[in-house]
């Protein structure tokens, strides 16, 4: 009995987690810090009770008499909920300076937080068009919430309003591609759908390649995907940084779980349209993100736009795998899992530095850094290598992955032009290192300040050695991933889809 | 004995690290990094004699898995090629510390410490995986050093060799990955090691492509001429230790990926690129040598002076006959030796008046006589003086490019006499002559400054007068290479 309700528990730990701090939400003299404690928690506690999970199923249909086929437990889900769990917990904590410098933050914001997370496993576990959609909608609203809630802040109801009429717009599409599915096979059990089109996708090629198309605007527009992508950077400009953080990482890596699961059924031998619809917005993407995160001055839109771009370098893997690289999805993979490390180091150094700010950071305020914080100038230093693709760091190996499998499924020349974008993303980078590094200290403010021994600053630390472990890691350690081990397990993940 | 190469690559960043991590003072931390370099030069002079010339193929070998799934591996090697640049790297280190003694700014040294580990490691690697990361990331302490200790507009500078070397790279690491992938379509599994590389059964069309991707990333790194914007500005910004690295090391790797991965891998159709290259590297030592009499700044000159001596070992590799080659790969060391002499004196220069510009400089020879004469013998040393190794070794290009027409000689011949025009004038203009204001309490070379230049200027007359010591160290495997190079040619055609 308990073998059946297993693969659930994580799942149902988060949204227990959620309504107990809305409960308790309502009692004034709990602190922010009793708050963070018990999300944190109540994540690890989960986190916990999935990690044994993985490596131990493969694709089964979970109270198949309750949910019918809409719940699937796979290692692929497993995985993918680790990430988000992990990655939940590193932005909470990270962040923990930064919320405790604003008094706006209480305890829905926490429970909004476990929501959106709650939503984003059940969207990598969903096996249903409409549970998908659901989840989707219930992460959406959760982060539309959060964008918004520094209430006192223009800029962060603005881009909450712009998020929220675009995102439901865009959401209207996913509902509409299920729609025609339904109407087409008369299911929208994505398994069964694979079927079907397996058989008859011939007969309805018109009506099915539409309905796919649909569903990957929204998942596309959610990635900001160029021409999607226009609410991005104002958007995130104007959400608070913990939430910035959250949607530039955790975010992208549930995106991208349930675009890999229908693109893996969808476009992988089906002959459906839509294939080269992707390698085209590959090509749009990398060079529209490029663009914009060139002519940035402000960092937090730089690393926006350069979220872009590494959105594009995805879809290079991602269109690649229906033209039969086998080593793409894992890839892809590996790639969230490099962009996860290196976004949280970077924009936790932000946040960090930002918590007594009072507007915006740009570059010039990164001038003589390494004479004032030479351990968080490293560090951030090594983010930005990794962002680049800089080898010696995990960035590099999950570029090299990338361009590999498009070079594999013969693209050669969206591999170059990916190449050609790394070699751009070098400027904007190199750009934030040579601020750091290139000047003397000014006047004011010269004297070393001391490294502040804190969760968050360690994490960070932790992250950057991690980047670097990602990236020449050998297996010499034998029970810790290496740069080697970690694509195994993106492998193994990927090899438990039907 | 196969884990001394390992050694040699990462004991500077050891040291660095460990240095590091105990935030020492500048005297412990200059003896640590000093103790690094000697103790890198002794396991060099080790290997150097331990090393069989007359064995085929690497040795020293150290091939280990990194990365199962694609087949890198960790695969360091040595041959005779590599070995020389590899004494050239140890040998320059010490005496680069030895000028930089009273520095008290530590991230010079650290910069200093991971960038011989950049050097050596981008050397040794046979995988070329392994080549690009360590060819990539010795690229940033001299990013960092130009940046932050430069001079002169140095932040763009900095920016500009940092933009034009990563593009050259990425398109080899294009290349690279397009190789890797082609290996593993023919036989089933990956690898990246240079010799599986070589054997690749590869359709003439792509194999010029991929040469194309390596070719530019060597070309931008040498620079041939029109890949060469960055260079003077490079040099005439960086500070005097990158700027030896840079000229005397960083530069001759670009040859050195010419000639490994060039003509190792691409024998078939790199005839192909044989003209575009001999015409690059032939107008290019003019075209430099010209540029070099116009200077005004001692830097920018003998930046040019080394571009246009670049080109002519570049060419020497080009002709690949058996003497072009191992002129050319005298060249190396010879000209590494003269320019690291040359530049640590103008760094020298520098200190002590605070102007690089030969205006502002005259009449040393008349307060400095010893400093003169040193000057004198490594700016004579860098345009081939008989006497000196740089005689020898051009010589040999010469007849080498007389061997194959007698056209090519002569032009290379000419070309060469004139690039020698600009040094001495240039001596004339701030050694001789009355002294002029800043230089009339000019201090003639200390100790320490003797013993840093002596070792150079010593070797450079032994590999002068006594070539017969070195070539049997180098020539059973240059004639080997060339055998397997004109065999892999004419396999294809």
């Amino acid at each position: 009995m308990m073998a059946t309700f297993a693969p659930l528990i994580p799942t149902t730990l988060v949204i227990v987690g959620a309504f107990v701090l809305l409960l308790i939400s309502t009692v004034r003299s709990i602190h922010l810090q009793s708050y963070l404690t018990i999300t944190v928690a109540f994540l690890l506690l989960a986190f916990a009770v999935a990690l044994p999970q993985f490596g131990t199923q493969s694709g089964v249909y979970v109270l198949p008499d309750v949910f019918g086929h809409t719940y699937l437990a796979d290692d692929f889900a497993t995985l993918f909920d680790l990430m988000f769990l992990g990655g939940g917990v590193l932005t909470l904590l990270i962040n923990a300076i930064y919320l405790r410098k604003r008094d706006y933050y209480n305890g829905e914001f926490f429970a909004l937080f476990l929501f959106a997370i709650f939503g984003m496993m059940t969207l990598a576990h969903a096996n249903d068009l409409v549970a998908a959609f659901i989840s989707l909608e219930l992460t959406s609203i959760a982060i539309y919430a959060l964008t918004g809630y520094h209430k006192n802040y223009r800029g962060s109801n603005e881009a909450m309003l712009k998020y929220l009429v675009l995102g439901s717009f865009a959401g209207a599409m996913f509902i509409l591609g299920t729609a025609l599915f339904y109407g087409v096979a008369g299911t929208t059990v994505i398994s069964e759908l694979a079927i079907f089109i397996q058989h008859h996708g011939s007969e309805h090629l018109l009506a099915l390649s539409t309905a796919g198309l649909l569903i990957m605007v929204t998942i596309l527009f959610k990635i900001g995907a160029v021409p999607f992508h226009s609410w991005l950077l104002d958007v995130y400009l104007g959400a608070p940084f913990p939430v910035t953080m959250f949607m530039a990482s955790v975010l992208k890596v549930a995106l991208f779980a349930i675009a890999l699961r229908l693109y893996l059924i969808l476009y992988v031998d089906t002959g459906l349209v839509g294939n080269g619809v992707i390698s085209l917005i590959a090509v749009l993407t990398l060079l529209g993100g490029s663009w914009l995160a060139l002519s940035q001055s402000m960092l937090k839109r730089m690393l926006a736009g350069s979220s872009i771009v590494h959105g594009g370098y995805m879809l290079i893997a991602l269109s690649s795998i229906g033209l039969g690289a086998h080593l793409a999805a894992p890839a892809i993979m590996f790639y969230l899992l490099s962009y996860f490390l290196s976004s949280v180091g970077a924009f936790g150094i932000l946040s960090y530095i930002a918590a007594d700010a009072t507007r915006p950071l740009t570059y010039d305020d990164f001038k003589g850094m390494a004479h004032r914080r030479p351990y968080l100038s490293a560090m951030m230093a090594i983010s930005m290598l990794s962002l680049s693709g800089f080898p010696s760091t995990i960035g590099f190996l999950g570029k090299f992955y990338i361009f590999m499998s498009a070079i594999e499924a013969g693209q050669i020349a969206l591999a170059g032009l990916g190449i050609f974008i790394a070699f751009v993303s070098v400027y904007y980078y190199f750009k934030l290192i040579a601020m750091m590094y290139f000047y003397p200290c000014e006047e004011e403010g010269c004297e070393r300040k001391p490294f502040e021994i804190h969760i968050s600053t360690l994490l960070i630390g932790l992250m950057a050695l991690l980047t670097i472990w990602g990236g020449i890691g050998t297996s010499l350690i034998p029970w810790f991933p290496g740069a080697d081990g970690m694509i195994s397990i993106a492998k193994q993940a990927i090899g438990s889809l039907p | 004995m196969s884990v001394v190469l390992t050694w040699i690559v990462f004991l500077p960043m050891l040291s660095a690290g460990v240095l590091g991590l105990f935030r020492v003072r500048h005297t412990v931390l200059r003896a640590g990094a000093m103790l690094s370099a000697l103790l890198v030069l002794a396991l060099t002079l080790l290997t150097a004699v331990q090393f069989d010339p007359q064995a085929e193929g690497m040795q020293f070998v150290r091939h280990l898995p990194w990365i199962f799934q694609y087949g890198i591996t960790y695969y360091l090697g040595l041959d005779a090629l590599s070995l020389v640049i590899l004494l050239v790297i140890a040998l320059l280190m010490p005496l680069l510390y030895l000028y930089m003694w009273d520095n008290p700014t530590s991230g010079y040294w650290y910069n200093m410490l991971l960038l011989q580990t950049g050097v050596t490691g981008a050397v040794l690697s046979l995988d070329l995986v392994l080549f690009y990361l360590f060819y990539e990331t010795m690229l940033l302490p001299i990013f960092i050093m130009i940046g932050r200790y430069g001079h002169d507009w140095n932040h763009a500078h900095a920016m500009k060799i940092l933009l034009f070397t990563v593009l050259g790279s990425m398109a080899m690491l294009f290349a690279i990955l397009y190789l890797g992938y082609a290996h593993y379509s023919f036989y089933g599994n990956w690898s990246f090691a240079w010799q599986d590389l070589a054997k690749l059964p590869l359709d003439p069309q792509t194999a010029t492509w991929l040469a194309a991707g390596f070719l530019l990333a060597f070309a931008i790194k040498i620079p041939l001429l029109g890949f060469h914007t960055w260079m003077a500005t490079a040099y005439a910004s960086a500070p005097t230790p990158a700027l030896v690295i840079l000229s005397a090391i960083m530069a001759k790797l670009g040859i050195y990926g010419l000639w490994r991965f060039g003509y190792g891998i691409f024998a078939q159709v790199l005839h192909l690129y044989e003209p575009i290259l001999l015409a690059l590297s032939l107008v290019g030592m003019l075209y430099y040598a010209i540029h070099a009499i116009t200077q005004k700044d001692l830097r920018k000159m003998f930046a040019y002076s080394s571009g246009s001596h670049l080109s002519l070992i570049a060419l020497g590799v080009v002709l690949a006959n058996l003497y072009a080659w191992s002129g050319s790969l005298y060249l190396i060391a010879t000209h590494a030796l003269a320019s690291a002499g040359i530049f640590l004196m103008i760094g020298l220069i520098h200190q002590r008046t605070d102007t690089v510009q030969i205006d502002g400089l005259g009449g040393i020879a008349s307060v400095a006589p010893r400093f003169a004469f040193f000057f004198t013998f490594f700016a004579l040393s860098i345009v081939g003086v008989p006497g000196t190794g740089g005689f020898v070794a051009e010589l040999l290009i010469i007849i080498g490019a007389f061997s194959v027409h007698p056209w090519l000689g002569a032009a290379t011949a000419t070309t060469m006499l004139a690039a020698m025009l600009f040094v001495f004038w240039m001596l004339q203009r701030t050694l001789f002559g009355a002294p002029v204001p800043s230089t009339v309490t000019f201090a003639d070379l200390n100790r320490r400054e003797t013993v840093m230049l002596a070792p150079l200027a010593l070797l450079l007359v032994i590999t002068g007068m006594a070539p017969s010591l070195f070539t049997p160290l180098f020539t059973p495997q240059i004639q080997a290479m060339l055998l397997q190079f004109v065999h892999a040619a004419g396999g294809a055609s």
